[in-house]
């Protein structure tokens, strides 16, 4: 393998996707975010814990400024790490995945990795925009969470494993076996603790654009790993040596 | 010369490498609460959450729990 050119393009890829979901967030996903914290400012100045001055929004527009322009730049960095993960994947199972090209291969990989770490998580701890959360419980929400994520990627990958030890309906195993791991899971876990104190609406609107936003990073690091992959091919020079 | 590589080609230091990368950027945009840069401005890195202020938005928005 030509580890510089594997390593090289696995980052950058990431950086990429990374930073396309933070502009998507940019677009999509902060108008929810100014309309939330615009509920939460309301709420500090009724309880009276802050006071309609100039003073607070000076305040306030100061951190915002700093929060909407960290999107795009937390974007790129939360995309380097998962397009990090994604690369030792697709390099240990690239020859195990279906696709007559690395496109198509990464494509593959990148819908499992979407369904398993993002989509089931998601169904079961859903994105909240602020006001929602109760500082209190952010540790053990954080630890729920990650512990589902962690519970469905390692699921889904010993399913997978147990599959190559039959003979057929490989397939069958990992879906069903899976299947029923995943749903013992869901209704085992905890339930998020907070009550949903801000409107409905807002929160499944957020919801809607937070996982598009999460989506088109997972469609893009396929893509652009897929791509690279394609033209560069870091699988090479030692394949044919090895073998 | 014998050359010591895994099967699929993948150096274990490349894996590694990327699992630091990984590990640290998940940490960075998703849990940090003034951890980083207490390394270097001490206790008041707590109060600032300079990192924290920063992924914020992104937090909420990739669904990490925040506030
Ligand atoms: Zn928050």
């Amino acid at each position: 393998m030509r580890t510089f050119v594997f390593l090289i393009i696995v980052l950058i890829s990431g950086a990429f996707a990374g930073t396309i979901h933070g502009v998507v967030n940019f677009v999509i996903v902060e108008p929810y975010l100014d309309q939330a914290i615009g509920i939460e400012n309301q709420n500090l100045f009724a309880s009276g814990e802050e006071k309609d001055t100039p003073e607070f929004w000076v305040e306030y527009e100061g951190y915002r400024v700093w929060q909407k322009s960290g999107q795009i730049l937390a974007g790129t960095i939360l995309g380097t790490s998962i397009g990090a993960l994604f690369g030792i994947i697709f390099a240990l199972s690239r020859n195990s995945l279906p696709g007559n090209n690395d496109v198509k291969k990464a494509v593959v990989l990148s819908g499992i990795m979407w369904f398993t770490l993002f989509l089931i998580p998601f169904l079961k701890y859903p994105a909240n925009p602020p006001t929602v959360g109760d500082p209190e419980t952010v540790i053990l929400r954080s630890i729920l969470y990650l512990s589902f994520i962690a519970i469905s990627g390692f699921g889904a990958l010993a399913f997978y494993k147990l599959s190559k030890k039959f003979q057929n309906n490989r397939k069958l195993v990992v879906l069903i076996g899976y299947g029923v791991f995943i749903s013992v899971a869901f209704f085992a876990m905890p339930e998020n603790p907070d009550e949903i104190t801000a409107p409905m609406d807002l929160v499944n609107e957020f919801r809607i654009v937070s996982f598009l936003g999460v989506t088109s990073f997972w469609v893009s690091i396929g893509l652009i790993l897929g791509f690279f992959w394609n033209r560069l091919g870091p699988h090479k020079e030692t394949t044919t040596s090895y073998n | 010369m014998q050359i010591n590589i895994s099967k699929s080609g993948i150096p274990i230091f490349a894996i590694v490498l990327l699992a630091i990368v990984f590990v640290f950027g998940l940490f960075f945009v998703g849990y940090d609460q003034g951890h980083i840069f207490s390394i270097v401005l001490g206790e008041q890195a707590f109060e600032d959450l300079y990192i924290h202020e920063l992924t914020h938005d992104m937090r909420h928005a990739a669904g990490f729990p925040c506030h």
